[in-house]
């Protein structure tokens, strides 16, 4: 299964089953507490268990950003997949989810109790302005990628001008805008290659 | 239920009444709901912040736009994928009904969301090596970088607008923006010092 194997192969220790996938996603998830999830995947996942190659991994970090879905939760799937199909991709996921989903009800559970609570208010939002600036960085996070990419500019400015001032949904506005975008991007067309 | 004082809960009242449904017939609406959305979720599912408001906020009336504001916060604090946040949202739907429905609600809600993106990342997962040269899969790369960059812009501007109510708010969202560019401090810090200021009243909504 998997593709061209490198000469590192006989370090590679044996193919993980449901159990070894359901604890190793868990170490994952709970040494990335501080944040830093990836690194940490391609610790334990690579150097660690030595379950694949780093080529093999990075191979699953494009899989994993390029189709819908969370990009951790993703990356937990390609692992479960590549060792043990639908079955193995669930059980990484629930190895992956468990600890921090609980948390996440528990301080869910405690929110909607208290949050009218003056003070708590008061304290969040606090929070929620630095949350927001969070939110806002993460289109400049990718925004370098494009600089050299005019055309590219032009759709992300579209899609912004579309959602902000005319309210165009979300599906409708990607089912028409991915296949024009498709188009223009398609390999080995008669357009400029312009990245 | 809803509302954090007197004039939010008019407001809430006077701009969105939830439709009356069932316990089930909620519960419905949250696994569809997020069912329908999740093959959408491009780019690491941050893109679809500005829809889960406009759903359940404006159009479901399951949270007021402070409790949206409040949960994302929270889910971005909290260890592991900030996408658990679906799991709140679908907690806020259901919890005039009970803190059991609720949980059941954020549960199936968070199930809804991962399944057909899980499914179809199983299958790409299975057969990357036939994908990886397809022209279909480069063309798929490439279109979708700049509309995601086009989302999260709009998605970012949502989330500060939805955020804050008042110069020294949008101050510290600037500022935290600037420092998550230019520094590698964990957010949790920005998030701990700016909630101190919220409770010692420098920072309204």
């Amino acid at each position: 299964m998997p593709p061209s194997l490198p000469a590192a192969v006989e370090h590679l220790a044996p193919a993980p089953g449901l159990a070894d996938l359901f604890i190793g996603m868990q170490e994952v998830a709970l040494s990335s507490f501080g944040g830093g999830l990836s690194a940490w995947s391609q610790r334990i996942v690579v150097e660690q268990r030595r379950w694949m190659t780093n080529e093999d991994f990075l191979t699953g970090l494009t899989v994993a950003r390029l189709f819908p879905g969370p990009n951790q939760i993703n990356m937990a799937i390609y692992i479960g997949a590549r060792f043990g199909g639908l079955p193995g991709a669930l059980v990484a996921l629930a190895g992956m989810l468990l600890v921090p989903f609980s948390l996440l009800m528990l301080l869910g559970l405690v929110y909607f109790q208290v949050h009218r609570i003056p003070q708590v208010d008061r304290v969040l939002a606090g929070v929620v302005a630095a949350a927001a600036g969070m939110a806002l960085s993460m289109g400049f996070k990718i925004l370098d990628t494009y600089r050299q990419d005019p055309a590219a500019l032009v759709l992300a400015a579209g899609i912004f001008v579309a959602m902000v001032f005319f309210h165009v949904r979300l599906i409708p506005l990607v089912l028409v805008v991915a296949p024009l975008a498709m188009a223009w991007y398609w390999p080995r067309s008669a357009k400029p290659e312009l990245r | 239920m809803i509302g954090i004082g007197p004039d939010s809960l008019a407001a809430a009242a006077a701009h969105c009444t939830p439709a009356s449904l069932s316990d089930l017939g909620r519960l419905a609406q949250v696994i569809w709901t997020f069912l329908s959305l999740s093959l959408f979720s491009l780019g690491g599912g941050n893109t679809l912040l500005a829809e889960y408001h406009h759903l359940t906020v404006d159009q479901l009336c399951w949270l007021t736009s402070a409790q949206f504001s409040d949960l994302y916060a929270l889910a971005e604090a909290a260890p592991g994928p900030s996408s658990m946040i679906v799991g709140l949202l679908a907690m806020g739907a259901a919890w005039k009904e009970g803190p059991l429905w609720g949980l059941l609600s954020a549960f199936s809600g968070e199930l809804a969301i991962l399944l057909p993106s899980t499914l179809l990342m199983v299958a790409a997962s299975l057969s990357w090596n036939r994908l990886r040269d397809s022209p279909w899969r480069v063309a798929f790369e490439r279109g979708l970088g700049p509309i995601t960059l086009g989302i999260l812009f709009a998605v970012g501007l949502k989330i500060l607008t939805t955020a804050n109510h008042g110069p020294l708010a949008y101050l510290v969202s600037f500022v935290v923006c600037a420092l998550m560019l230019r520094t590698r401090i964990s957010p949790l810090w920005f998030m701990a010092v700016a909630g101190v200021l919220g409770g010692l009243g420098v920072i309204n909504r």
